[in-house]
């Protein structure tokens, strides 16, 4: 167990090396700075997302007014 | 990641880039180091290790959804429809719950990333930011049920509604005050256990088992037909299994925990217990308040607490506790789960620490954000004269509404070859998550049609 709380914290070398032992390249949190590169979406994608997206508010809008009317 | 003044980093290479070893860092590594140890050994107790020590996220997060509004939905699906229809189909919501999670683990294990910072990369901060505001709404929304459930279960006991709900918070800093994934996790796990507690009521109601093996077969009675009552029933009770904000804990606890592709495979297994172990407290539940069914009490203003008053006749004052205990937990480990999920969600976003191995004096903005969403959350419970009861039923509802666009982002992701490599989602997998799609949006739909035209039910059978 590394030492936690206010104490400085310090790193070894023995943690870096059982650090790079053990973890992925990928599972480094200094590492996940780096993007993932942007993807391009194709008309039948973009054409779900939109529609899901106005399904959503309207729905919304159908919770909203079922509150409205029970409320009433 | 942001470099605290305590955070002393060493600067060391990996391939080709310099990287930054941080506090977080060397605790996950200790994880896998006992990990590995238990792969590379032969014999049961050791593949017995090997399960203990992956396991977590797949029966937090199936237990964490079984939350206070989650089982006050039970409850009032065994108080207002009695053993039928809703057990076979509370066993099929986990079923699609294991399909959607499923995906979550699969993508943080091979990608390491969090699922709102995939959705930033891949999709853009347009749709990132769409993503991000039905989560926060719908996380907070039920925060906010979550300490209505903490408070109508302590209220039980008499105990005072500030009382109820400060203590609930004590619970929440309590829990991740360790500032280590691994202590957090098994503790909230033996915690989380406790959810089964309905299973004891549901057997002290002397259950008709008859009737019980009946529903599963059968799928029958449904009591009044389809009604736009029974479809806020259906909507509550889908709400009650799959919800945004699950999509979001797993993959981040998954990532936190440090799982691999290696570990998939139990990953899997993990998810498949944590559904099983929730569906059995789940069915318990609507179980135990069947009896109010067959008494023909209206249960439809309850909170939770008036349950298990409305059960002490039947099942006595030790039962009735137990009830109002299992209320408090359910209540009490989602209060949590989903305060963690929404500061995953944060940090992956605004690129700052978010790890439950940070100590509070580098994850700042990740514990701030916890705890800022669970405190203005218990506030409002606190205000007199909120329509609490409607506003449980209606959460789920509104998280069942905004899960299949949350869904076609897991789906594209789960099917993105350039994130996913080989471990993109099999044939079977997305006919399966599309089944999910497809009906979590019929359901929505039929909920919106007997909202608008509420006699559009009446030919099948309906009010």
């Amino acid at each position: 167990m590394t030492p936690k709380g206010k104490a400085p914290i310090t790193i070894t070398s023995s943690d870096q090396e059982l650090v790079l032992a053990s973890l992925e390249p990928e599972q480094l949190a200094g590492l996940k700075k780096h993007l993932i590169p942007r993807r391009r979406l194709n008309g039948t994608e973009k054409f779900v997302m939109w529609s899901l997206r106005i399904y959503l508010l309207f729905m919304i809008v159908v919770v909203v007014y079922q509150v409205f009317t029970s409320v009433r | 990641m942001g470099e605290g003044p305590q955070s002393r980093l060493t600067q060391q290479s990996a391939g080709q880039q310099d990287v930054v070893i941080t506090h977080e860092d060397v605790d996950r590594a200790h994880d896998r180091v006992r990990v590995s140890a238990a792969r590379a050994q032969r014999g049961f107790s050791s593949r017995f290790r090997l399960l203990w020590l992956l396991v977590g996220p797949g029966i937090l997060v199936m237990l964490g959804e079984n939350d206070g509004p989650s089982m006050i939905s039970y409850a009032a699906t065994g108080a207002r429809f009695g053993i039928g229809f809703f057990i076979p189909f509370v066993i099929l919501t986990f079923c699609m719950a294991i399909v959607v999670q499923e995906m979550t683990m699969r993508l943080g294990s091979a990608t390491h990333r969090g699922h709102a910072e995939l959705i930033f990369d891949r999709f853009g901060p347009f749709w990132g930011w769409f993503s991000m505001i039905d989560l926060g709404i719908g996380n907070f929304l039920t925060l906010i049920t979550e300490f209505i459930a903490i408070r109508a279960g302590l209220g039980f006991f008499g105990v005072p509604p500030w009382i109820a709900v400060g203590s609930a918070l004590v619970f929440l800093y309590l829990a991740v005050a360790m500032h280590r994934y691994w202590t957090w996790e098994r503790t909230l796990l033996a915690i989380a256990i406790f959810n089964l507690i309905f299973v004891p009521v549901a057997l002290l109601t002397h259950p008709h088992w008859h009737s019980v093996g009946h529903a599963l077969i059968t799928w029958m009675p449904l009591p009044g037909g389809l009604s736009q009552d029974t479809l806020i029933i259906v909507l509550a009770d889908i709400g009650a299994t799959v919800t945004p904000w699950m999509l979001f804990f797993q993959q981040s606890a998954t990532v936190d925990k440090g799982l691999t592709t290696k570990d998939i495979h139990l990953g899997r297994f993990d998810t498949v217990v944590g559904a099983a172990l929730a569906a059995i407290a789940a069915v318990a539940t609507i179980i135990a308040t069947a009896p109010l069914f067959a008494h023909h009490m209206s249960a439809e203003n309850f909170q939770g607490a008036e349950f298990a008053q409305a059960l002490q006749p039947l099942i006595g004052r030790f039962g009735a506790a137990l009830f109002a205990l299992g209320i408090v937990e359910a209540g009490m480990v989602a209060s949590v789960t989903i305060s963690i999920s929404s500061a995953y969600a944060f940090g992956e976003v605004a690129r700052r620490p978010h790890s439950l191995n940070l100590p509070v004096t580098q994850g700042k903005s990740f514990y701030t954000v916890l705890f800022l969403c669970a405190t203005t959350a218990g506030a409002i419970v606190l205000i007199p004269g909120l329509p609490l009861v409607y506003v449980v039923l209606l959460v789920n509802v509104v998280a069942v509404l905004a899960m299949p666009p949350a869904l076609v982002f897991l789906f594209m992701l789960a099917n993105d070859r350039e994130v996913m490599g080989n471990l993109v989602s099999p044939l079977w997998a997305n006919i399966l998550a599309t089944c999910v799609v497809v009906f979590l949006t019929l359901a929505g739909l039929l909920f919106g049609i007997s909202v608008i035209a509420p006699k559009a039910f009446a030919f099948l059978g309906g009010g």
